[in-house]
């Protein structure tokens, strides 16, 4: 089924991994204790972790188990939503000043069942809870019918693009295309104070840290091996009387949660949380990341997904002009010539384009 | 980790933690090119996405302004050089690249944003950085950031003379109205002042009908023989306000007349239609449509003739992808914008926000418009002319009623 | 005071003028008129529209040029006024040939336009050449008969020559009736009215059931009621067909964009994100076309949607065969990795024209065979743009039926997509299969960007919002199957049209995405599974 020599040698990942693992704590310890940096490229640092952490929930499920989910910007909003509404309820709480949503969708007051969002466990709480039932009720009927492959990366990314339709409603009741904005104070600390980057970033960068190590033990333990032979080869793996109805579902919520934890990182970083984050395209760019870091690596998806960011960040504001060609050129690279990712490059022995027809992981079954 | 020795993990953990941590502690990556010379000014207009057609020319615009007053000898012993950007129509990315433009470019001004979405999520970036954003769009108001100059009119001195004019006599005595809008705050706030504005003139609630569609909408099939029914139920004069933005508008007027009605049966006040938007349509079917901005094409005065061959020079100097004979009126304000911006910098000998937002206070500029346009103390709106202008066969707009001065602007809404 | 003048002047010349058999209009005091302020233009309009029944043939030819100018801005309001024309300005009250052409336009104010479109009208009933202008004439006039003086008409049909002509003036005339003081008359009016059966009938009827004479009078209640009862049956059958050519339309449009998609993904399993983009391709080289017919044969100017369909197809289906060359075919084992590689194309593609072309719409020709539509009936309008757009699928879906099940290369297309292992052991070359139906797949798609130029705008973005609507269509139909993606679009696009005047348009599409996932999540082989081994 797979074909050796494409398979990176275990040495290689595992140093890798070790290294990526490290690099992130580094820069967690770096972000939260070295005086000299601005603000503004914590903030990036912080952004760029948000990020890595959501291509690693996507590499658990494309990666590992051959699901291919388009659609991964859904749980990213649930998390950035739910967070925004906290932030929101926080803001009127510890200031007062009633935010622009009020005033532009026409409320006396924030709704009141978004009240007890005001507290931060009952935020985070929700934003875990809401994304495991969308993603089990979702996964459940999926995988029970036996959608998988290419329907189920095209359902997915209708699902995400009907939830984007929804929220761009202004009578949906979330800010509509506005969505949310003007977040005053973040546990009680204004956030202008430069405490508060600092400490998000580092936050970020820990919980993604924590996240490899945790992927990584999972994934090397009974249950990766498991969903690994799910990919490879389900029927068989039916036939020897495993239940990968409950292996496939297992880890489509965990990427789901750690899809939302993402999000909930994500938006009081950048201030604003709105239905773009559900447009098809993000969600197609997750997998654009994991593509091209490797996948069914962790490590490959955090590389691909601070690679391709940090390159996104630095073009969109001098050459703007350029990225997209970047972007495209990277991909269809990947595509063609790197077929395991950039770490391929470490190799040094690409799959030449003259060999077309290589099985990769995942891939097995259309 | 069998085959793996304490060296090679050592090499290769500090490698790659020294290459995450280097661009951390890197010099930055966007650098300007003199450090001392240049002061920048940060444009926020999209070149791709849904918005690219309409924002994209703007970048060229705010360059343009910048040659004429370097030319002139620049602002405080400095030249001014533009740095553009794509915010992709994405409205976050805008908040995105305005903190870097802040925080690392040091840009002294940013110019920007059409759709009030984008504005809205800039906001606060240029709150928390103090920074100085001129926004070239009438808006629905009721927002005043001493952050925000808004350059263009908010709704008491746009929209509600347009409509007074479509209910006057010397209009077509509009008696009942179908508003369509794009499905976001602009068009949402826009529609529920009017709502109040015709309670407040003893109009029934059943005389008017709102719908809503997403950005980027095209299928107006129905939703036209929607308005078609609307217009034909008795009441009396049906108008239609359309606040959809980007390319939905040349798709609804597209269907609108080949479904065969013409101004004279239902006309069409286009609040956010431009001359940009009529390209490539056969406006014959249209003449008559209306649109209000603070600034139309045919407005007369020497300043709009010189603009008007800056303009077309700039296009043929540059090839900028944009036609050299159509001006719109987020042009000419973001055109005003960077002059006032200068005006102020200039009286005040600084580039420090705080002393450019003392300055503002008695600017007066002679826009392409014609009229002379102003700032006072009192917050940071420019008083700006009002014109409402008819389609005509050139795709087009001839002014139809101008004011006969910049009456004050009114930040925040009565309805 | 220099009005009052000329109103009494106006006077003087009339009475002046009572002797003569037909009334002469003053031509200088309404072209005063008309370059006066927009109160004076109401009033020139007003006197042009009254004057017009007891004019003169001459007078009433040089109303209907008068207020044609107005209308076309030809008035050029200089001292003496006179109206612009290619052949030479002519003075506007004695349409002499005037020397100067200068002078501003007056402006039409929306409250004066439909008046000076009324007195062209008007004017042309009686002065017009050609039967067919003078028909023309009376067809504006009859949306606005009850405005109109009852005397007009009956002149006008005294003067026609044409009797089926005659019959039609006497018909709107009866119409314009409707508040005339004979109860009688006002019936005829009714039943009149009836019969054109739109929306603005039944508020002009229905508004009768506040007149006195309703309560007073039964033959008028009767009358009145047996309208308004007519004119709703008629009204609720031209509501169904409107919705029924509304959804066919959207039907035609999803069919067309998902047509080539759903051979492509039948064939090989493969997701071609780019799909979008070629249908924008189509358009783009529909645009080369007319420019170059323009610029070589502008007598073709008017055919160039007909004469660019070949060339659409080939160059589409080029880029196509181009891109599956290079790209697809060293993916087909890895289905997922070449949807996001066709993305990365599709990025590619759309900036690359963003880049070389512009983001600005495109300016098509709108052929004088498609702009407008023809009102069936009632409330029914057919718009030549989307007929041409359903006609156009129409004939696709046959071309596309009769490649598949009448060529060679449709019965290898078939055969590869039902069992690709034994198709290649009885010597089918199945990768020139798939290269082939590549090119057919990305040649429909352009095609379907060809059909979409009168009707959407194209620019380089136009691609994206086909993507998630196409591929669902395509999925609902049941891979592989050509009738299956034409009976999902005709349901999704019907129903789409049901739901969206209740709920708006975004919640339409969100009803109608979610009952689709549904579906699939229950059937995930869509309507029409294909006989043949799933691969």
């Amino acid at each position: 089924m797979t074909d050796k020599a494409h398979i990176l040698s275990r040495a290689f990942e595992d140093r890798i991994f070790v290294g990526v693992a490290a690099a992130v704590a580094l820069a967690a310890v770096v972000v939260a204790l070295f005086p000299g940096l601005s603000g503004y490229r914590v903030n990036i640092a912080g952004q760029l972790a948000c990020f890595a952490l959501l291509a690693l929930s996507l590499d658990l499920i494309w990666g590992y188990a051959g699901i291919l989910s388009l659609g991964h910007g859904l749980f990213f909003a649930i998390g950035g939503y739910v967070i925004g509404m906290h932030l929101l309820e926080h803001a009127v709480a510890t200031t007062g000043v009633t935010p622009d949503i009020v005033q532009f969708m026409g409320w006396k007051a924030l709704p009141d069942w978004w009240g007890p969002l005001e507290s931060f466990p009952v935020a985070l709480v929700a934003a875990l809870g809401v994304s495991f039932a969308v993603a089990f009720v979702f996964g459940w009927v999926s995988f029970r019918s036996r959608v998988g492959g290419v329907y189920f990366a095209i359902i997915t990314q209708a699902l995400v693009y009907v939830a984007m339709l929804l929220m761009f409603r202004n009578d949906t009741g979330f800010g509509g295309n506005n969505g949310m904005t003007g977040f005053q104070t973040i546990f009680g600390a204004p956030f202008q104070t430069p405490g508060v980057a600092k400490g998000l970033a580092a936050t970020s960068l820990l919980v993604l840290f924590a996240a490899l190590v945790a992927c990584r033990l999972l994934m090397i333990g009974r249950f990766g091996r498991l969903l690994v032979a799910t990919r490879d080869d389900e029927t068989r793996l039916r036939s020897l009387g495993y239940e990968t109805l409950r292996l496939k579902l297992g880890v489509w919520c965990l990427s789901a949660v750690l899809a939302a934890i993402a999000g909930l990182l994500y938006v009081p970083q950048v201030g604003i949380i709105n239905p773009r984050v559900l447009s098809p395209e993000l969600s197609l760019e997750i997998a654009v990341w994991c593509a091209i870091g490797g996948r069914g690596r962790l490590a490959g998806a955090v590389i691909g997904a601070v690679l391709v960011n940090a390159i996104k960040f630095s073009l969109s504001a001098t050459m703007p002009e350029l990225w997209p060609f970047v972007l495209a050129g990277l991909v269809i690279l990947v595509a063609l010539i790197f077929p395991n990712g950039l770490l391929d490059i470490g190799r040094w022995r690409p799959t030449w384009i003259s060999r077309p027809d290589v099985l990769q992981p995942g891939d097995a079954k259309p | 980790m069998s085959k793996f020795d304490r060296r090679s993990f050592l090499m290769t953990t500090a490698g790659l933690a020294a290459g995450a941590a280097l661009p951390l502690a890197a010099p930055p990556l966007i650098r300007s090119a003199r450090a001392a010379g240049p002061v920048k000014l940060g444009c926020l207009f999209s070149s791709s996405g849904t918005m690219a057609n309409l924002e994209g020319r703007m970048n060229f615009v705010a360059k343009m302004a910048a040659d004429e007053i370097n030319a002139a000898g620049g602002v405080n012993g400095s030249t001014i050089e533009v740095v553009t950007s794509d915010p992709a129509s994405d409205w976050p990315l805008y908040a995105q690249i305005g903190r870097q433009m802040l925080a690392e470019t040091k840009v002294a001004a940013l110019f920007g944003c059409w759709t009030s979405v984008s504005r809205k999520s800039v906001l606060p970036v240029v709150e928390q950085n103090d920074g100085l954003l001129f926004y070239p769009l009438h808006f629905e108001g009721d927002e005043n950031s001493k952050n925000v100059v808004y350059v263009n009119s908010p709704p008491a001195s746009s929209v509600l003379p347009a409509v007074d004019y479509l209910m006057s006599p010397d209009g077509v005595e509009a008696k009942r109205f179908f508003m369509i809008g794009s499905d976001y705050v602009w068009p949402r706030t826009i529609n529920k002042q009017l709502k109040g504005y015709w309670k407040s003139k003893g109009i029934e609630e059943s005389a008017w009908k709102e719908e809503y569609v997403p950005f980027s909408f095209s299928n107006f099939q129905t939703i036209v023989n929607q308005i078609r029914a609307f217009a034909d139920a008795p009441g009396g004069k049906c108008v239609v306000v359309l606040t959809v933005v980007g390319s939905s508008i040349p798709d609804f007027m597209r269907e609108f007349a080949n479904q065969g009605i013409s101004s004279s049966d239902v006309p069409v006040l286009g609040l956010d239609m431009v001359e940009a938007d009529l390209e490539g349509l056969d406006t014959a079917k249209m003449v008559g449509h209306l649109n209000c901005w603070a600034y139309l094409q045919q407005a007369k005065g020497d300043a709009n003739v010189k603009f008007l061959k800056s303009w077309s020079d700039y296009v043929t100097k540059t090839g900028a992808p944009f036609k050299k004979d159509v001006a719109i009126d987020p042009m000419v304000s973001t055109y005003d914008a960077v002059h006032l911006w200068a005006m102020a910098a200039k009286k005040a000998g600084s580039f420090d926000v705080p002393e450019v937002r003392k300055a503002f206070d008695g600017l007066s500029f002679d826009c392409p418009s014609g009229y002379k346009i102003g700032m006072t103390a009192e917050n940071n709106y420019v008083s700006r002319g009002v014109f409402i202008g008819s389609v005509n066969e050139t795709q087009g707009f001839d002014v139809l009623w101008q004011s006969p001065d910049t009456p004050k602007p009114v930040p925040m809404s009565q309805y | 005071m220099t009005r009052f003048i000329r109103k009494a002047a106006a006077i003087v010349l009339a009475i002046a003028f009572m002797a003569a058999p037909a009334l002469a209009l003053d031509r200088a005091a309404i072209v005063a008129q008309a370059c006066g302020g927009p109160g004076s233009m109401t009033e020139a309009a007003a006197a042009l529209t009254a004057g017009v029944a007891t004019a003169s043939k001459d007078d009433a030819a040089w109303a209907a040029t008068l207020s044609g100018a107005a209308i076309e801005r030809t008035l050029k309001c200089g001292s003496p006024p006179v109206i612009a024309a290619p052949a030479g300005a002519r003075d506007a009250a004695t349409l002499a040939p005037a020397t100067s052409a200068d002078g501003t336009s007056p402006l039409l104010s929306l409250k004066n336009r439909p008046l000076f479109e009324t007195a062209r009208a008007a004017a042309t009933l009686f002065s017009g050449v050609t039967q067919g202008e003078r028909g023309a004439a009376l067809s504006a006039l009859e949306r606005r008969a009850g405005s109109l003086p009852p005397e007009l008409f009956e002149k006008a049909a005294d003067a026609e020559t044409d009797v089926g002509l005659k019959e039609r003036i006497l018909g709107v005339g009866q119409a314009a009736l409707l508040n005339s003081p004979d109860v009688s008359k006002r019936i005829s009016a009714i039943e009149r009215i009836s019969v054109s059966a739109d929306r603005r009938s039944l508020t002009q009827v229905a508004g009768l059931k506040t007149d006195p004479a309703y309560a007073t009078d039964q033959a008028f209640k009767a009358a009145v009621d047996a309208g308004v009862a007519s004119i709703e049956r008629r009204l609720q059958i031209s509501n169904a067909l409107n919705t029924l050519y509304n959804g066919l339309s959207f039907a035609s449009i999803l069919f067309m964009a998902s047509a080539g998609l759903a051979i492509i993904f039948g064939l090989m399993g493969v997701i071609n994100l780019a799909q979008g983009e070629f249908i924008m391709i189509g358009a783009y080289v529909t645009y080369a076309v007319q420019e170059v017919l323009r610029a070589a044969a502008p007598d073709l100017l008017d055919w160039y949607l007909i004469v660019a369909i070949p060339i659409v197809f080939l160059a589409t289906a080029g880029v196509g065969v181009f891109l599956e060359a290079t790209l697809v075919r060293r993916l087909y084992t890895r289905p997922l990795m070449t949807l996001l590689a066709t993305w990365a194309v599709s990025l590619l593609i759309v900036n690359l024209v963003r880049v070389g072309v512009g983001t600005q719409n495109l300016q098509f020709v709108t052929p004088s065979w498609m702009s407008g539509g023809h009102l069936l009936m009632g409330d029914f309008i057919v718009t030549w743009n989307r007929l041409f757009a359903i006609v156009f699928a129409a004939a696709t879906l046959v071309l596309t039926w009769v490649v598949l099940k009448r060529t060679p290369l449709g019965l290898n297309i078939r055969a590869v997509t039902q069992n690709r292992a034994m198709a290649g052991c009885l010597g089918i070359a199945t990768r020139r299969v798939d290269m082939m139906a590549f090119g057919l797949g990305s040649g429909l798609a352009g095609l379907a960007g060809l059909a979409l130029c009168p009707i959407y705008n194209v620019n380089p973005q136009m691609g994206s919002n086909f993507i998630v609507d196409s591929f669902m269509v395509v999925v609902l139909g049941g891979v592989g199957t050509l009738a299956g993606t034409v009976i999902a679009s005709l349901g999704v696009g019907q129903i789409n049209v049901l739901i969206e005047p209740l709920y708006g348009a975004v919640a339409a599409k969100v009803i109608v995405l979610l009952m689709i996932i549904a579906f699939l999540q229950w059937r995930p082989d869509g309507l029409f599974a294909v006989k043949g081994r799933r691969k």
